[in-house]
Order: C-alpha cells, then structure tokens, then sequence
C-alpha cells in the first residue's frame, strides 16, 4: 500500500464520512458542516492526483472548489436561520414542505 | 496526521453539541492543511488554513452560537434513516477501497521537492485557466448579491431591524 | 354570343347570391319583398330568353350540338376534368322546359309565398335550385351533371325542410335527401366503370362509342352500367324502391312541389337514362328491368292514389305513376317518347299543383279533399284550369297527356325491343286508373255540395293575378302542348324503336282502347262521387281491408322502418357510439389521461420532502455508479 493508495483512501472514506452526516444527523448546522467535509475529502483527492500528475489543471480546480464552499456557507447560513426563524427548530425531519 | 483527519471526521459523526462538532471539523482541516504540506503544495495548505478554518468555520461558529439558544434541549441525534445509512456507507467504503485498490499508481515524487511552484500555478491560473479565474470572480459577486437579496426577504418578512445573516 | 350556355345557368346562381345574402335579413318587410321578388324572378326569365337564343342558334347551326368548354376543374396525374356545356337537340328541350316551366312558378310564388317571413330565402333557394338543375341538363360531362344531380337534391332538401320549425318537414327533407343518397351509390359506381373503360365521362363520347360499338364500348358491360345507373335514377326519379321521399316531400311549400316534384328534379333520371341511350341500346337486360320497375311503379303509386286525401298526396302518388310511365317507354327503347312525356306531364302537372296550391290558399290552409267541395262556382278560374290539366293528365284526346301517354302505351305493347303485352296490359289499367282518381280529385274538391266549414266557406277567394295568370297559362300548354312533335324531333338524335312487324296493325285499335279507357275513367268517377256520398262509402265497406292496405301505402314505409332503418339506428347506436366511439377511442385517450395520473401519483410518493431520504439515495446512486464503472476494469 503505497502512500498514493492510502491519500485516495482517507480522501473516499472522508467524502462517506460526510455524506453518511447528511443522511444521519438531524441537525440542520450539522448537516452543513458534513457537507463541508465532503468537499475537502474532494479537495485531497483533488491534490493527490494533481501531484502525481504535476499538472498544475488539478490546483486550479481545488482553488475554485475552496471559493464555492466560501460561496456556499456564506448563502447556506443566512437561508438556515431564515427557515430557523419560521420553524423555530433546527431539525431537519421537520421541514417537509416539499413532500408530495 | 492521516489518522487523525480520519478520527475527527468520525467524530463529527458521533458528538452530540453542534459545538463540538464545529471543533471536530476544524481539527480535521487543520489536518488536511497538515498533508498538504507534507504533500509540497504548501500554499494550498496555506488557502486551506485560511480559507477554510479563517473564514468559513469562523462563521459557523458564529452562528452555532447564535442559534444554540433556541435549540430545545433532549432533541434526538439522528435520523430515521441510520441504519440504511451505515449500510449504504460501508458498501460505498468498500467499493471506493476496491477501486482504488485496482487502479495502479505511479509512485509518488518525494515531498520536498514539489512539482509545480506558486509562481507556476499563478500564470498557469491566469494564463491557461483563466476561465476558472473569471468563474471564481463571477461566484463571488454572486454570493454577495444573493446576500443582499436575503437581506432584502428578511427585512420585508420581519418588518425590524434584521437578523445578523451576514457574510 | 359566348358563353351563352354558361350564362344560362350561373343567373340563377347570381340571383340566389343576391336574394340570399341581402333579403333573407328582411324578408317578410312589404319593401323588399318586392325587391326579392324581382331579383328572384328576373335571373330565370332572362335565362329562358337566352335559351331561346341559344336555340335558335342551334337551329341556324342545323342541329349540331353546341360544346361549350368553360373551365378546367381538375388536372389529376395525366386526367384533366373539364367544365363544359353541350347543347342538343335533348338538352334544348329540357332546358327550354326547365327555364320557362321555372320562371312562371316563380312568378305564381310571388303570390303564393306573399307575406311569408321567410319571402326571401324562397327565392333564393328556389334560384339556387334553377342553377344545379341547369347545370344537370346543360353539362357535357357525367362529372358536371352529377355536381348538378347532388345540387338538386340539395335544393330539395332545402325546400321541402322549408317551414323548418315544425319537426316534420325537417324529418322529410332528411328522408329525401338520404334516399337520394343511396340511389346516387348505384350512379357513382357506374360512372367508375365508365371513366375506367373510357378514360372520360363526357356523355356525347360515350355515347358514340357505345352506339358505333368501338374498342372501349366491348369492355364495359353495358348492361350492369345501365343497372347502375338506374339506381341513381331510381332515388331521384321516385321509382320503386327509392319513392319513398316523395310524398313526404309534400311537406314543403306548394311551388316547390310544382316545380321540383312535378316538372323537373325527378325528371332527371328520365333525361339521363335518354342522354345514355347508346349505353341502353346495347344493354338489353337492363332495358328490361326499367321497363318492368317502371310499370310495376306506374301501377302500384295509381293503387294507392285512388283512396288518398290530401289533396298534394294524390298528386305526388300521380307523379311517382306517370314517371314510371316514362320509365317504361325509356325501357322499351323509345327514348324520344319518354322525353316527350316528360314535357307534356310538366305541362299538366305543374298546372295541377299549382292549381292546388290555388285551392289551399283559398281555403286558408285545408288540404283534406274530404272537407272541401262546391268550389266551382266560388273560383271559377282555378277551377277551370285544374279541368284542363286534370283532363290532359287522364288522357282525353287532343289534350297534350293524351298524345304522350298514348305513344307510351303504343310502344309499350309493340316495341321490338323489348315491348310485351303484358306491359301494355298493365299500363293500360294504370291509365284507367289514372282517369279515375283525377276525375275523383276533380270532383270532391270542386263539385257537388260543399263539405267545408262555415269560417272557411266565408273566406274562400280567388287568389292574385300572380297566380291565376301562370295557371292560365300552363293549362293552355296543357292543351296544346301535344302538338310539338317532341318525338320526332329527337328522331334524329334518339331514333325510335323499331316496331314488331306483326303488330303493327293494332295500332288503331289500342288508340280507340286508350280513348274509351280515358272516358271509362270520368265516367266512373262521375258515377262514384257524382252521385251521394253513399256510394263511394259503401264500395269502401264493402273492400275495407283492401282500401286500408292501400290507404296505408301497403305500409312500406313501416317496412322500411323495421327492416332497415331500426337496425341501421340500432348499430349505430351501439356498436359504433357506444362501442367505439366512447369504449375505444374515449376509452383509450382517459385511460392514457388516468394512466398518466395515478402513474404521477404513484412515483410523486418517492417525493417526501425528507431531506435525509434524498442523501441516502445519491449515495447508493454513487454505489451504483461505481459497480457499473468496473464492468470495464
């Protein structure tokens, strides 16, 4: 197991790790977080490969990654505590408006 | 520092205080900076620290903060759908392991000598890549835009002072 | 001039543009009623007095027919349809018959119609009626006279449906127009076997082939076209078994019954069986068949015109009769003498409705024989002039029927093509019988005491000018009308046919035959209704059922009801609406419609609105990404 195979592993099992949070946690603000961990499990996938290429096409991809996560959370939080504000409670099970 | 990235984000899973789960998340990118380093790409582990952890948890913090007040206390901690959950997760492990098992690899070049430099990825950003430059400016008026705009909804909806969305 | 003939035929069509467009709104108003009537009577008028110069012309041109080509209809890969008018020696007849016949009904329908709130919309249609008669007479090709065929039956409908608002005049239009219908199956598919054989449907090509036996003539067998063509004439022309419309169709305003029941529409399948008479030359059998239906019509609409009363009844059941007459001269190859009776029943006929409707306007509306009488002194002039008709109708010598019926009946029993005594026999009991119901109809509506009711008897008066002086003038024709040798003037174009050898010496005898036949016919009806009312009613108890079943029509049109028209309501009701229509095909679009719906309700329950759920799902989306990816490691 060369040190390759290990990176794209921790990348994977990091990237399931928050997508698993999406699915079990409740907490809207927790789920958010998840997401911010999925992201940078892409991130090191992202820079492992651009390494081991030495193409500098897998940096700039990382860069735009970093100013949508920035992007995200930043419209993410106000829309959480909107919704807040209506529901009065942060769990997600809650919000089911779009059922049907 | 693998293994410790690996054990916060499992953490993160596992605590109950949004709080913690903040502190959890920040250890873990604090780690992934720490590999980037130990990669040689060390101003993307400087973006990483900066961006990530500087600006982005910062926020989240804040607003854990702001809103733990009106969280109701004994809520449950997880969906309905754990079990499904791990199931789907330990088959996507797996799969994902096989997968990188069966791909082969070049050997990694040894860190210290890093491939492309700063300076390389900068022209090659403004240079080559220049779409992806213009896009990230492009998103960032976006998001501030779209800032004003929720603003706008919640002075309109609340008729007050409004809430402390923002960026 | 040029398009002469053209023009005799879209005058009319001008006139009913005029009358239907701008005086159907104001109809009824006394201003334009007079505006209507002038536009609806000037286009037919100014189109006989074309016809006269178009005959005249064709006088000075020795009898060569005049083709007139008007306008290419249809180019259809390497066949061109054409509009043109052919004038002959036939269509100059029935032409000048149907302009002059038709102006001067128009001119009695200014009175007649007076004051209807539909003054207007008459003449309009009764233009509109002038125009596709015109084109039937006037057309070169098969393909125009049937434009024209469907156009008159058109105007029927129109016409006879007139007074719409009450159901049953609507009901008999459709009945006219759908019989019509079926009759014209039989003429299209005979005009499909000849456009095959022959590559056109102009009728003088046609003709000549068939009459100089050319190559395309031997193809076709002449006797199943003839067949055909004698379906389509039996639905327009009311013989059996299409008469049917026919006495329904009195539902319609008197005019029309003169002027399309009597003298012209249902003469049109006696003109197209003349204008092909090359095809019936060579078809023997087919002959046969007319002749036969065309007696057995002739015979049994007299059965049933002896016990009708309504005044319009006899006369339409009269009419069915004579044109089987016609129809049997037709089958016994004397084309020419059918023709001519054509003419002389115009005459007489038109003189006969007209003179009814004379009758019923002065009674206010009363049509029941049985409660008129006495009318002979009260209106004399209408009186007068329905004698005449009635007169030359049942064959008294000198009068214009007398000479034509007993061509017909001469032909019938000598013809060598195909003339029997039998056929005599039962023509010449038809003629008694004709004598006999029109002196009846003459007596019970004029003579004797009067059997109307006192407010009617008060307010009988002669009706105007308008109509007494066409009446006047068409009993004249009546008398006279025998004396144009019609039959010999076709001979050049139609040849009659020759006589059996053997027989020709009785052609004195069967004249004295028709004479004392003719007078055995008044005098018995001068017997029967002359004398008290108790005669004719004790000869009725004495053969009820007969005078029941003949009163009922022999009931065939409750035939018909049963056998064909319940079962046709039945199976559209049922297989066809019910069945397809609303099972099939509105079936399937809801069912398709519901499909869609419950198949939306269905998948719209994977929308939960669970955040967590949809997670879950790109995960095991991404799993399954993943496995198909290795099929290719």
């Amino acid at each position: 197991m060369d040190k390759v195979h290990l990176l794209l592993l921790l990348s994977g099992a990091l990237f399931s790790l928050g997508l698993l949070g999406v699915i079990v946690r409740r907490n809207a603000l927790v789920m958010l977080m998840c997401m911010e961990l999925m992201l940078n499990g892409v991130n090191l996938s992202l820079v492992t490969f651009s390494q081991q290429r030495g193409d500098a096409a897998g940096a700039v991809l990382v860069f735009l990654v970093f100013v949508v996560a920035t992007v995200e959370i930043a419209l993410a939080i106000p829309i959480v505590l909107l919704l807040v504000r209506f529901k009065r409670s942060m769990d997600i099970d809650r919000y089911s408006d779009l059922k049907g | 520092m693998g293994a410790v990235a690996l054990l916060s984000a499992v953490l993160m899973l596992v605590l109950r205080e949004p709080m913690r789960v903040a502190l959890a998340l920040i250890t873990t990118m604090v780690m992934l900076g720490g590999i980037y380093g130990l990669l040689g790409v060390h101003f993307i582990a400087a973006f990483q620290v900066l961006i990530y952890v500087g600006a982005v948890m910062v926020f989240m913090v804040y607003v854990i903060m702001l809103l733990e007040v009106r969280e109701a206390p004994g809520n449950r901690r997880y969906s309905r759908w754990l079990v499904p959950g791990v199931t789907a997760f330990a088959t996507l492990v797996g799969v994902l392991g096989i997968s990188v098992y069966r791909s082969s690899a070049d050997v990694l070049t040894a860190p210290g000598a890093p491939p492309f430099s700063l300076t390389q990825f900068s022209t090659a950003f403004l240079s080559q890549y220049w779409l992806e430059f213009e896009l990230t400016s492009v998103f960032l008026v976006a998001a501030i835009v779209a800032a004003l705009a929720v603003i706008k909804v919640s002075r309109r909806v609340h008729g007050s002072a409004p809430g402390s969305a923002n960026g | 001039m040029p398009h002469t003939l053209a023009l005799i035929a879209l005058l009319p069509l001008v006139g009913f543009l005029l009358n239907g467009f701008f005086a159907t709104a104001l109809g009824g108003h006394r201003a334009n009623e007079r505006v209507a009537a002038i536009v609806g009577c000037a286009f037919p008028i100014a189109a006989f007095a074309l016809t006269i110069k178009a005959f005249l012309d064709l006088q000075a041109g020795g009898f060569t027919p005049i083709v007139e080509p008007l306008y290419r209809w249809a180019l259809i890969g390497s066949s061109s349809f054409e509009i043109a008018f052919y004038f002959d020696r036939l269509s100059a007849i029935m032409t000048l018959v149907v302009t002059g016949v038709g102006s001067v009904i128009h001119i009695y329908s200014t009175g007649y119609m007076h004051h209807d709130k539909s003054f207007g919309r008459f003449f309009a249609y009764l233009n509109l009626f002038l125009f596709f008669m015109l084109l039937l007479v006037l057309g070169r090709s098969m393909l125009v006279l049937f434009v024209g065929w469907e156009g008159v039956g058109l105007a029927s409908y129109l016409l006879i449906g007139f007074w719409f608002d009450d159901l049953t005049n609507a009901k008999a239009g459709r009945k006219a127009f759908i019989t019509n219908r079926i009759g014209d199956a039989g003429f299209l598919l005979g005009m499909f076997l000849l456009y095959r054989a022959f590559g056109t449907l102009d009728m003088d090509t046609i003709n000549g082939a068939f009459l100089t036996g050319s190559g395309a003539a031997m193809i076709v067998p002449a006797s199943l076209v003839g067949l055909l063509l004698f379906v389509g004439a039996t639905g327009k022309s009311a013989q059996i078994p299409l008469y049917v419309w026919l006495p329904d169709a009195m539902a319609g305003p008197t005019p029309v019954s003169a002027l399309i029941h009597a003298a012209t529409m249902v003469t049109a399948g006696v003109y197209l069986t003349a204008r092909m008479s090359g095809i019936y030359m060579m078809a023997p059998e087919a002959s046969q068949v007319i002749a036969v239906v065309g007696v057995l019509t002739a015979f049994f609409a007299a059965t049933v015109a002896l016990v009708q009363t309504d005044i319009k009844k006899v006369l339409a059941y009269s009419t069915v009769s004579q044109l089987g007459f016609m129809f049997l001269a037709l089958g016994v190859g004397a084309y020419g003498v059918a023709i001519f009776h054509v003419v002389t029943h115009a005459f007489f006929k038109a003189c006969l409705f007209l003179g009814a409707g004379s009758v019923i306007h002065a009674l206010g509306g009363e049509q029941d024989i049985r409660k008129m009488g006495g009318l002979r002194t009260k209106i004399p002039l209408t009186f007068w002039t329905f004698a005449v008709a009635t007169a030359a109708i049942a064959g008294i010598p000198g009068l214009a029927g007398f000479f034509s019926k007993d061509e017909i009946l001469w032909y019938a029993f000598a013809s060598a093509k195909g003339g029997a005594p039998w056929l005599w026999g039962m023509a010449a009991l038809t003629a008694l019988m004709t004598a006999f119901y029109m002196f009846r109809l003459l007596w019970l509506t004029f003579m004797g005491a009067s059997r109307m009711s006192q407010e009617v008897e008060h307010h009988v008066h002669e009706s105007p000018i308008s109509m007494t002086g066409v009446l006047m003038l068409l009993a004249l024709l009546s008398a006279g009308g025998g004396y144009i040798a019609i039959p010999h003037f076709l001979e050049a174009q139609i040849p009659l046919p020759p006589i059996v050898e053997s027989l020709a010496h009785y052609e004195q005898t069967l004249l004295i035959v028709s004479i004392v036949l003719a007078f055995a016919g008044l005098g018995l009806a001068v017997f029967m209704f002359g004398g008290p009312a108790s005669r004719p009613e004790s000869i009725k108890q004495a053969l009820l059922p007969v005078h029941r079943l003949l009163s009922g029509k022999y009931f065939i049109d409750e035939l018909y009801d049963r056998v064909i028209v319940k079962p046709v309501a039945w199976f559209s009701e049922v297989v066809l609406l019910r069945g397809s229509d609303t099972l099939l095909l509105d079936g399937s679009l809801n069912g398709l419609a519901s499909l869609a719906q419950r198949s939306a309700g269905l998948l719209s329950r994977a929308q939960t609105g669970s955040l967590h759920l949809y997670a879950l799902l790109v995960m095991v989306g991404i799993v399954g990404a993943l496995l198909w990816s290795w099929r290719h490691v």
